[in-house]
């Protein structure tokens, strides 16, 4: 213990230093260790996928099971139609954006919990939020697979946005960076389209496809719309083990397999 | 009405378009969001500034904040200080990612939470974890003041910074998030320096106090160092209630009433 200043320290290279300067900051730039490399994250979409019902999911967990022989995957879900509802009615009585963050994380529990039946079977289940993060490498040592619901724990405690009050970090967020937090070896959005589009392509059907683009110039589109969750530019900016990730259509699920194999089957965003 | 029908028309344009939308998140702004608790007072107590100091700084400061119980209703945040520095030395040594330090981060906070707790238990106050938030409004009520650990809950979910492994996100962060969602009359950062100043004035006797500064000023000083976590005025900018924020120095007694009762003692940063 070092007591120069009247507050007493505990010797180390951060002792007394403010965490904010600028170059004490550069010191901490190392190499990370990856704490489950041959992971790979996938999100099924909730409104894209999962509110479809049978015709949509059944397949999805059909081709799950079949990667599950041979992968071991950190299934993430949306919280799909009723996570928009309850955004409205939410915005509708003046609840702020962390509110509507922590109402959100009930529906894609939801949503887990609707995968987990149609894949327990084969030992894979949703785990409760609360031990997910902590118990994740254990787990995926013991089953093929786990579900968790794709929301960041951000709770009441999410970011205000700059326009509006819905809240930035959602379930495409909330799978993306635990797979760069734990070093997984792939990220993959399962949607209902086949990855981006120039525009809107259920609403413009001459939008053009855009297979594979950096956030810099993805940027410069300025879109009008994206199919995931803006924030994901942000938090790819400052990647330091997963550098992209992949857009797919869940409606043809035979994709999933080929994503997670490392095949280019539809959107991949990239850091530059 | 029939029971398909939705609440609001905004209500139909958020089931069916896309949240990444401007111009859908442009109405997500009205009706403007309540304050749910107006009268509550968001108070951050440094880990290394306050804390590391013991006896001698903090016993004044808990007796001022008894001396306060009558006036006012405080939610009591605590920073981490050096026991966090030389866990997030010996993590990054080790390569751990941020959301690793994130994790750290928030256990020694937790534990500076459990002293000032301990502290102020004979007057009735509690400490609440996150998952305790639901009953704040009760002891708040009840007792008229709660201790929370400042760290935001986001564990493996801590968004990597620019530069470095340190999480971005800290206790500055998560006590100023608790004021803005909660709407709170005031966010009181209590430091061991009287403010901002255009250097770290521990290091450098030239550095000039300022007062009173917006966000936009701040940031076009370029200052390597701040007293307050870069990301709060960031957050500022966006938000809907707390708009500024005042730093003061909590070892000269009064500085804390003073600051409850409105008074500028220290540095005001307001967004723009």
């Amino acid at each position: 213990m070092i007591h120069t200043d009247n507050r007493h320290h505990v010797f180390s290279k951060l002792m007394r230093e403010s965490l904010i300067d600028k170059d004490v900051m550069a010191s901490t730039e190392t190499p990370v260790v990856r704490m489950l490399p041959h992971v790979h994250v996938v999100k099924i979409g909730g409104r894209s996928l999962i509110d479809g019902g049978r015709d949509a999911l059944y397949p999805v967990a059909e081709v799950l099971n079949r990667i599950l022989q041979k992968e071991r995957l950190v299934l993430g879900v949306g919280g799909g139609t009723r996570s928009r509802h309850v955004f409205s009615i939410g915005l509708d009585l003046g609840l702020p954006t962390g509110v509507l963050a922590q109402l959100a994380m009930a529906d894609a529990l939801g949503n887990a919990h609707i995968l987990g039946a149609l894949l327990a079977p084969y030992g894979v289940v949703a785990i409760p939020p609360e031990i997910f993060g902590h118990l994740l490498p254990l787990f995926i040592q013991s089953a093929p697979g786990v579900i968790f619901n794709g929301v960041p724990p951000y709770s009441i405690w999410e970011h205000p946005p700059a326009v509006g009050r819905i809240p930035p970090h959602r379930t495409d967020a909330g799978c993306f960076i635990l797979g760069e937090c734990f070093g997984c070896k792939s990220v993959t959005l399962v949607k209902d389209v086949d990855g981006l589009y120039d525009s809107d392509p259920k609403k413009n059907p001459s939008a053009s496809f855009i297979d594979e683009i950096s956030v810099t110039d993805l940027k410069k589109k300025n879109l009008a719309s994206l199919p995931f969750d803006e924030v994901l530019l942000d938090i790819l900016k400052t990647t330091r083990l997963v550098k992209s990730f992949q857009i797919i259509n869940g409606l043809k699920p035979d994709l999933i397999e080929a994503a997670v194999k490392g095949e280019h089957v539809g959107t991949i965003i990239h850091a530059d | 009405m029939s029971s398909n029908e939705l609440l609001t028309r905004l209500g139909k344009t958020l089931m069916e378009d896309s949240l990444t939308d401007i111009d859908v998140m442009r109405q997500t702004s009205e009706p403007s969001a309540i304050q749910i608790l107006p009268e509550a007072n968001v108070i951050k107590v440094g880990g290394q500034s306050f804390m590391d100091r013991g006896r001698a700084a903090v016993f004044p400061f808990v007796q001022e904040i008894v001396e306060n119980l009558p006036h006012h209703k405080m939610i009591i945040g605590t920073g981490a200080g050096t026991r966090a520095r030389h866990a997030y030395s010996v993590g990054i040594d080790l390569g751990m990612p941020t959301g690793v330090l994130s994790v750290l981060g928030t256990f020694v906070s937790m534990q500076n939470a459990r002293m000032l707790h301990y502290l102020l238990a004979k007057h009735g106050i509690p400490f609440i974890e996150p998952v305790q938030f639901p009953q704040l409004p009760l002891y708040l009520a009840e007792r008229r003041a709660v201790i929370f650990m400042g760290m935001p809950p986001y564990t493996f979910w801590q968004q990597n910074p620019a530069v470095g492994r340190i999480p971005p996100h800290r206790t500055d962060t998560g006590a100023y998030l608790v004021s803005e969602v909660f709407g709170a009359k005031s966010m009181i950062y209590i430091k061991d320096e009287k403010g901002l100043y255009t250097a770290d004035p521990k290091k450098d006797k030239g550095a000039k106090f300022i007062p009173k500064i917006t966000v936009s000023e701040l940031k076009a000083l370029d200052l390597r160092d701040v007293v307050v976590e870069p990301a709060v005025l960031d957050m500022m900018q966006n938000a809907a209630h707390r708009r500024s924020i005042q730093i003061v120095n909590g070892l000269e007694p009064g500085n804390l009433t003073r600051a409850l009762n409105g008074e500028a003692v220290g540095t005001i940063i307001t967004a723009d």
